[in-house]
């Protein structure tokens, strides 16, 4: 935004720059100080753990090929109608094994539509202290992992971290904050309080979402 | 008791405005009592009945009459101007005391002393002797429990009693187990847990005046929870919120009663100890507060 | 014409006499403190992680301009734009006029206090777009026509069988008022809109300037769907929102779950860069941060208030708070209400106006206690009453009857005696059953109080007699 367009920028800045010329005091920190997290002993146990808790479902499978048959599973379990896939060599390979001939849209091709029955993306990384799967614009796009009421998530084993520490960490390293416009930690599926704050399953996001999880190592995304 | 050396131990005060620690260095014996303007004029008996705590566990107790207000309901309505020559006067009269301890039967007017004066008494000529009363005066559950290490002080009371958190004692002073420690070692007594116990009742001092229907909803809830704990009587440290709560109480003709903590611990099995001076208020139109 | 100050005393005092509010509040507040118990496993240190945040928020503002500045060139860099709005006037021209220069019909929005706080969506609506609150707390309120009642539950004072009538006469479809069917009824009315809206419309939870992203937090995914489809993407954020690393989120985001809804985590984490990347498939277009002053770089001036910038808007303090408990959250009157809000609006809106906030609370403390960021809220209060003194408008009686009282107390026999007159009068009066008549000396008092003991002695009067006694 030029200077002539936005004049109200340099005097906030002033005006910032004037109000700091004091600092303000500072809080005591407590007597004792532990880590705030306990350090998460068992990332595979705890991930399926917080899973539960949080109604994510999680399919372990030994490899991607046993990985592709569960999702066909899952694909069995949803309403007809066209699915929307990130366009990745990955999930290219396990169309085959998906049966019932549904159409399928790809992210090459743009967004998810709204008549799409489910979205089925790769990950970032999955985060094993609350259960969480770090999707990025880069796993199919930005709608890809909101739009439709199933999201199904293909990830590895080697893509689980023990907690957000180490996700942001493993996020930074791959420069995933400069490659995508969007990052998204997801934890659950979709839910709204705001009834008499009462939890309820499946708002404006997915009412599920499965994590297919292979044990065999293999190549991540990039 | 006894004339045993104690260590030092540190007393952690809350974050208020400022963290404080203060340092007991053995067991002491001579103790001045800070007797708020409200307790002094309209519930004596908490006074006096503190005093006969103190002197039983082996205290000699002193009143230095010149004392009048901490300032605290200027100080809370923000007259800070007008609270600080009482702050002044105050640190003055306690700071010049032969008194190894300061004590009061209140928590909220502790509160003002020990985590506001010296914020309010900045930059004055008194703030040094601000500094060291704030480290001297104790609320008097704390002083039993913390300073004199006394649980017990020999009180019976056959009554099923609940205790009310008033917001200074439990979140300025953080006091929260030892008026419950005092409470557990009254013979005959039978503790019970109101619900909601922590939350406010609703005087909040010139609050109750501002906002009355807000202030008097608040204390409803918390007559509404002494009732359905079961207890015969509420106790607090704060007479305050007590003189609040039981005008609530008797208004709607509720079975319980209110008591100050002092009181409490002031009764004893044996009658003759009971002065009469002490017999609650001679109230003309009104119930005691104070059943004996 | 009544001003704030009566309004609040009107509304307050309804809402205080009305048990089946206060039970609804109590019942919602209930389940929200076990939540928030439930989740203190999760931490290891809780008092470790309320210090991490406020130190965290404390590098962030007292080095405003280094952060804001970051955030603005890393934004940019990705090609976002970003206005600087000094007022909400201003922020307001700027949305309504991209608005109108891109032929938007349909906003789809998310929850948002800034958005209320400069009045935006009455703005587009009356330059003819429609808005779509999609949040569905906000949804509620938007179809009741009220403003939200509370900072991260808007609906919370609504039984289910309202909020069904309510969606039976708005959307059609409800067959009960179970709240699974119902959250269904309202995601399918907004489906279409999600779909076909050419703007979407957000705040920001954070604005992380080392890798200048915007973070925005929901449970419902509302944000996500607006932030993805349509084809510009506004946000709205006040200056003190930025933080300075990605990282600080790590304790950020479990931190506010708790203290908000008490959850161990929100379900979308989302951190949003700019508009879609050129080699991205999908996304907005055009992305648009709009940050906003408004009063805010006046508190930054403040050293001993600064603090209050660092609130996270997670409403815990709203939650504890035993006054809204009795009034709840549409009795303020202010976009901001509870503690935060009543420390806050005297600096957004000004002293004399929303002074009697910071006055209607018995400062209990509750709210700092609760805080996640450590704000000391209560002594804020305090603060604001003692400069309302100093510089706003007491009544002149008030000042008098404070001279008064002060020189009273400046004396133990003046205090003794004119204290003793006082307690004579009582007795007096209360000896001739003038309790709780309106001749009552205390009748504010006994309006809702039984009348009190009186005692025929003070303790000093006492002491001095048992002192001759003995």
């Amino acid at each position: 935004m030029e200077q002539a367009e936005n004049p109200g920028r340099e005097r906030i800045l002033e005006r910032v720059r004037n109000a700091l010329r004091e600092t303000a005091p500072k809080h005591a920190p407590p007597a004792s100080s532990g880590p705030i997290f306990a350090p998460v002993a068992n990332p595979f146990d705890r991930f399926q753990k917080e899973c539960a808790q949080n109604l994510t479902e999680c399919v372990v499978t030994s490899d991607m090929g046993a990985s592709a048959a569960a999702v066909g599973e899952v694909l069995a379990s949803i309403p007809a109608g066209e699915i929307f896939v990130q366009e990745a060599p990955e999930l290219r390979r396990m169309v085959p094994l998906w049966q019932g001939g549904r159409s399928i849209r790809w992210s090459s091709e743009g967004g998810p539509i709204e008549a799409s029955q489910a979205t089925i993306t790769l990950a970032e990384a999955l985060v094993a202290q609350t259960g969480s799967v770090f999707v990025s614009s880069g796993c199919g796009g930005r709608g890809a992992s909101v739009a439709a009421p199933v999201h199904i998530v293909v990830a590895a084993a080697d893509q689980l971290v023990p907690d957000l520490d180490a996700a942001f960490a493993r996020l930074r390293e791959r420069g995933a904050q400069e490659k995508n416009s969007m990052l998204c930690l997801i934890t659950g599926s979709s839910r709204t309080a705001d009834i008499e704050k009462i939890l309820v399953m499946g708002a404006h996001g997915p009412r599920r979402l499965v994590v297919v999880l292979a044990l065999r190592a293999v190549p991540s995304r990039d | 008791m006894g004339d045993t050396l104690r260590r030092p131990t540190q007393l952690q005060k809350t974050d208020g405005m400022g963290s404080k620690a203060c340092t007991i260095v053995e067991p002491m014996k001579k103790v001045a009592m800070f007797i708020p303007c409200f307790v002094d004029q309209l519930n004596p008996e908490v006074g006096i009945d503190m005093a006969r705590v103190l002197r039983r566990i082996g205290y000699s107790v002193d009143f230095p009459e010149a004392q009048t207000c901490c300032g605290q309901p200027a100080f809370n309505s923000g007259y800070w101007q007008e609270a600080r020559p009482l702050a002044e006067r105050f640190v003055k009269i306690f700071g010049a005391l032969d008194a190894d301890a300061i004590v009061c039967p209140s928590g909220s007017c502790t509160t003002m002393v020990r985590n506001f004066y010296p914020d309010l008494l900045a930059g004055s000529s008194r703030a040094g002797d601000a500094a060291k009363v704030a480290t001297r005066i104790f609320e008097f559950s704390e002083f039993l429990v913390k300073v004199a290490q006394v649980a017990d002080v020999g009180a019976n009371f056959p009554h099923r009693v609940a205790y009310h958190d008033a917001c200074h004692a439990l979140r300025e002073l953080r006091l929260k187990q030892e008026p419950r420690e005092l409470l557990r070692h009254v013979r005959g007594l039978e503790f019970v847990e109101m619900p909601y116990c922590e939350e406010c009742c609703g005087f909040g001092g010139t609050f109750a005046t501002k906002f009355p229907m807000i202030s008097s909803a608040m204390g409803e809830t918390k007559a509404a929870n002494a009732e359905t704990s079961g207890a015969e009587y509420v106790t607090s440290t704060d007479p305050s919120c007590l003189m609040h709560i039981d005008g609530i109480l008797r208004l709607r003709k509720s079975p319980v009663r209110t008591i100050h903590l002092a009181s409490i611990l002031a009764q004893t099995a044996a009658p003759a100890e009971a002065e009469p001076a002490s017999r609650g208020a001679d109230a003309q139109g009104a119930a005691g507060k104070v059943a004996r | 014409m009544s001003t704030p100050a009566q309004e609040f005393l009107r509304n307050a005092a309804i809402k205080s006499a009305d048990l089946a509010h206060r039970r609804t509040i109590r019942t919602g507040i209930d389940h929200y403190e076990a939540a928030v118990g439930r989740t203190g496993s999760r931490f290891n240190d809780w008092e470790a992680a309320r210090q991490r945040i406020h130190e965290i928020k404390w590098e962030a503002v007292n080095h405003l301009d280094r952060y804001l500045l970051e955030f603005e060139t890393r934004l940019k860099a990705r090609g976002g734009h970003v206005y600087w709005a000094e007022t909400a006037e201003d922020a307001r021209r700027y949305i309504a006029d991209l608005a109108a220069r891109n032929n938007v019909r349909t906003v789809v929005k998310s929850k948002s206090m800034v958005t209320e706080e400069i009045d935006l969506t009455h703005t587009l609506e009356e330059k003819g777009v429609t808005v779509f609150e999609t949040d569905l707390g906000e949804m509620i309120v938007q179809l009741r026509k009220e403003p939200p009642y509370h900072l991260m539950t808007p609906a919370m004072h609504l039984t289910r069988a309202e909020i069904a009538d309510l969606f039976r006469e708005k959307l059609g479809g409800v067959e009960s008022d179970d709240p699974q069917h119902l959250v269904s009824v309202a995601r399918r009315a907004l489906r279409k809109a999600f779909f076909s809206a050419e703007m979407g419309i957000s705040g920001a939870n954070f604005l992380v300037a080392d890798s200048g992203m915007m973070a925005l937090t929901t449970n419902e995914g509302n944000g996500r769907l607006g932030s993805s489809l349509p084809r510009i993407h506004v946000a709205v954020a006040g200056i003190e929102k930025v933080i300075p690393r990605m990282e600080d989120l790590a304790v950020i985001w479990p931190t506010l779950a708790r203290s908000a809804v008490g959850q161990p985590i929100a379900c979308y984490n989302t951190l949003i860069g700019g508009p879609r990347g050129p080699n991205e498939t999908d996304g907005p277009e055009e992305f648009h941060l709009v940050l906003l002053d408004n009063g805010r770089s006046e508190l930054l001036a403040d050293p001993e208030q600064r603090e209050v910038l660092h609130c996270i808007r997670c409403g815990a303090c709203l939650n504890v708070c035993p006054v809204f408990r009795k009034i709840g959250g549409h009795s303020y009157g202010t976009v901001y209400g509870g503690p935060i809000g009543s420390v806050l609006m005297p600096h957004l809106g000004g002293l004399n106006k929303f002074q009697h906030l910071s006055y209607a609370s018995s400062l209990c403390g509750a709210c700092t206690d609760a805080c996640p960021a450590k704000i000391d809220l209560h002594h804020h209060l305090l603060q604001n009453r003692r400069n309302a003194v100093r510089s706003a408008d007491r009544p002149a009686s008030e000042r008098l009857a404070f001279k008064l009282w002060r020189w009273t107390m400046m004396g133990s026999e003046r205090f003794a005696f004119f204290a003793g007159v006082a307690r004579g009068l009582l007795r007096a009066a209360y000896g001739l059953g003038l309790a709780r008549t309106p001749l009552d000396p205390m009748r504010s008092w006994t309006k809702v109080h039984a009348a009190p003991a009186i005692p025929a002695k003070s303790f000093r009067a006492l002491w001095k007699e048992q002192r001759g006694a003995s």
